[in-house]
């Protein structure tokens, strides 16, 4: 388990439930990429204002409690077809504040899972250096 | 504090510090001490990776995602010897003699900077791709745009001994891109004007300016120890782009005397789209930007690009998330995407300040008609993929994730203006103009068409601060143009602002 410097174990442990369904490749990551997957959004905010760091440790607080007024649990207690729902809900959320929260928070899983070489092949990207032999193809 | 004398010191060495230090390499040959300061690294040939996290990290400010002010838009750019030019996809176009018309400076004529740029596209070796050159990706925009009857046009590129990489967002791996760090620099160099790495420069004065070397932790080493730097220079050369040449005169001090410094910033907001195709497209191996769009330049203020971006950049510009999203990034082999930029009006609330650290701040709103234009710019790329051949379409502001090919003449419908939400929508712009722009006096701007800073002796702007409004297209060439006019003053009136 990846010991995060800029979220504590809780926050960090948070954003992985989260980041499952994000991006639900993420459930089924090998103890290392997860820890690469962590790593990846560790540095990304260490390079940020620490504001930002403490502002991704409230909005992760909003997030796994906010479901308790709708589904009287909270988020990491709701089934995947319940998180869907929340996650949804603040993607259009009319409070621009928790709207623009959530796209950076789904920014970091983004980073972290495709920001990974080793998950390229999945999706079909393979650059090259010499890619002349690839250009033509249709 | 470590002290340096020079002649003339150039703050960054991106379009702009590198057009100006290769310029004034005349005088650095004739003895004259002259010294380009770069906050970023040089990095050596084989340090370019194509790894997106890695170069992104080692090549961009917060790895191309600074955020403004409300959080509603991302800005990439450059931080490395070299500046943005290391980073872009070497687009070298001329401005129209339309939007010089509509900057309205006094001294800046369309002729004159069409006659200055014509001079880096030889230096930088511009020319179009050969039809074998471009890729699936690229032919079928213009075959799209051809296919609608819109306009559509052969971006001239800066590149030499291209190996289709497209990689060109990265910092080219094979050296192939004519960036600053490729052309104006070494020729500067070799002339004798020294260039200082990993060196931010704090504050800048008549006659001065204070800078911190640090060491990033990557790159090469560079000449000056670490730590504070006091430089004095009759000359100085401010070429840190919008946002840090706006930000070093202000807290420099400068903005009481200009009230338009760090106003009218424009951005060229942007977004991304993408098409699926039922089969394999070549994508990501070819030049990623090769066609673009102005046929609603006039009429709806937007352009359209070809582009091609790597997976972390694709995944965050896709709505939405969970299975959807998933599936239709396994689909990369078969995407098109097409890059929208709107046009934005140069608007004096947008800009730069500072928060309380100093550090920038950039306060942008994207305006009704900005999203207007980005909505009019996805119902027309929309059309394109479909005329392209595509099976089925994502579009930010779709009602739904997927537009299917069968209700391809539905496409107004199904993207309705409301969804296009600021904070929802991810935009992202790598054209930053403005903050210093070009005028008459202190009234209505910060330099004169020279890039003077008005009031202050020796000291020049020489990037894309200093556009008055948006350049309408891809700006690096005008930034060329525009620091050759100021290299031109200062070798001109060399004799009286380089005397003891």
């Amino acid at each position: 388990m990846l010991v995060m410097r800029s979220l504590t174990d809780t926050q960090a442990r948070f954003f992985e439930t989260v980041a499952e369904t994000v991006t639900p490749e993420v459930a089924s990551l090998d103890a290392a990429r997860r820890a690469r997957l962590l790593a990846i959004v560790d540095d990304a905010l260490l390079d940020r204002q620490p504001s930002v760091r403490r502002q991704l440790g409230t909005f992760l607080s909003v997030i796994r409690l906010a479901p308790l007024v709708r589904y009287g649990r909270s988020f990491d207690r709701l089934d995947g077809a319940r998180r869907t729902a929340v996650l949804r809900w603040f993607e259009s959320c009319p409070v621009a504040l928790l709207r623009k929260g959530f796209w950076g928070l789904k920014a970091l899983v983004f980073m972290g899972y495709y920001g990974q070489p080793e998950h390229w092949a999945e999706i079909g990207y393979a650059p090259d250096f010499d890619g002349r032999p690839g250009v033509r193809r249709a | 504090m470590h002290e340096h004398s020079y002649d003339i010191v150039i703050i960054g060495s991106g379009a702009g510090g590198g057009a100006v230090a290769k310029e004034l390499a005349p005088l650095a040959a004739a003895g004259r001490r002259i010294a380009v300061l770069e906050w970023g690294a040089k990095l050596a040939d084989d340090a370019y990776t194509g790894r997106e996290v890695e170069m992104a990290r080692q090549l961009y400010f917060d790895s191309g995602g600074v955020l403004t002010k409300d959080r509603t838009l991302t800005m990439a750019y450059g931080r490395a010897y070299g500046g943005s030019t290391v980073v872009y996809t070497g687009t070298s176009l001329t401005i129209p003699e339309e939007v010089v018309r509509r900057w309205d400076v006094p001294g800046i004529e369309a002729e004159d900077l069409a006659r200055r740029s014509a001079k880096y596209l030889a230096e930088n070796n511009v020319h179009l791709l050969d039809e074998e050159e471009l890729n699936d990706n690229n032919r079928l925009f213009r075959d799209g745009c051809a296919a609608l009857g819109y306009r559509v046009q052969q971006f001239p590129i800066n590149v030499k001994g291209c190996r289709s990489s497209s990689l060109c967002n990265l910092g080219c791996p094979n050296s192939a891109k004519q960036g600053t760090h490729r052309v104006q620099l070494p020729a500067a160099e070799a002339a004798g004007v020294e260039v200082i790495t990993n060196c931010r420069v704090t504050r800048v004065g008549e006659g001065s300016c204070e800078a911190v070397v640090a060491d990033p932790g990557f790159g090469l080493p560079t000449t000056w120890e670490a730590g504070e730097h006091r430089v004095r220079a009759k000359v100085v050369v401010v070429c840190g782009g919008a946002v840090n040449s706006s930000a070093l005169l202000l807290r420099s001090g400068f903005g009481s005397a200009l009230p338009n410094l760090g106003r009218y910033l424009t951005l060229h907001p942007a977004l991304i789209l993408v098409g699926e195709h039922p089969h394999p497209i070549s994508n990501f191996h070819g030049h990623p930007k090769s066609f673009y769009c102005d046929h609603f330049w006039e009429s709806e203020r937007f352009l359209l690009e070809t582009c091609m971006y790597f997976p972390f950049t694709t995944s965050k510009n896709l709505i939405g998330f969970g299975a959807e999203h998933s599936e239709l990034m396994r689909a990369f082999p078969r995407l098109q995407m097409i890059l929208v930029l709107a046009i934005d009006p140069a608007l004096p609330a947008n800009r730069v300040v500072l928060d309380r650290d100093g550090e920038p701040v950039v306060d942008y709103t994207m305006g009704p008609e900005v999203l207007d234009s980005l909505h009019r710019s996805m119902v027309a790329s929309a059309r394109i993929f479909f005329a392209a051949g595509a099976a089925r379409v994502h579009a930010p502001a779709g009602a739904t994730f997927f537009i299917d090919r069968r209700d391809a003449d539905r496409v107004e419908e199904l993207i309705p203006r409301s969804r296009v939400v600021p904070g929802k929508i991810s935009v992202a712009s790598a054209h930053l103009m403005g903050g210093c722009r070009m005028g008459r006096s202190a009234a209505d701007s910060v330099t004169d068409g020279w890039g003077r800073v008005h009031g202050a002796r020796g000291l020049y702007v020489a990037d894309s601060a200093l556009f008055p409004r948006a350049s309408e297209i891809n700006p690096y060439v005008t930034v060329m143009a525009l620091a050759d006019r100021a290299a031109e003053h200062i070798r001109t009136n060399a004799g009286e602002l380089l005397a003891s």
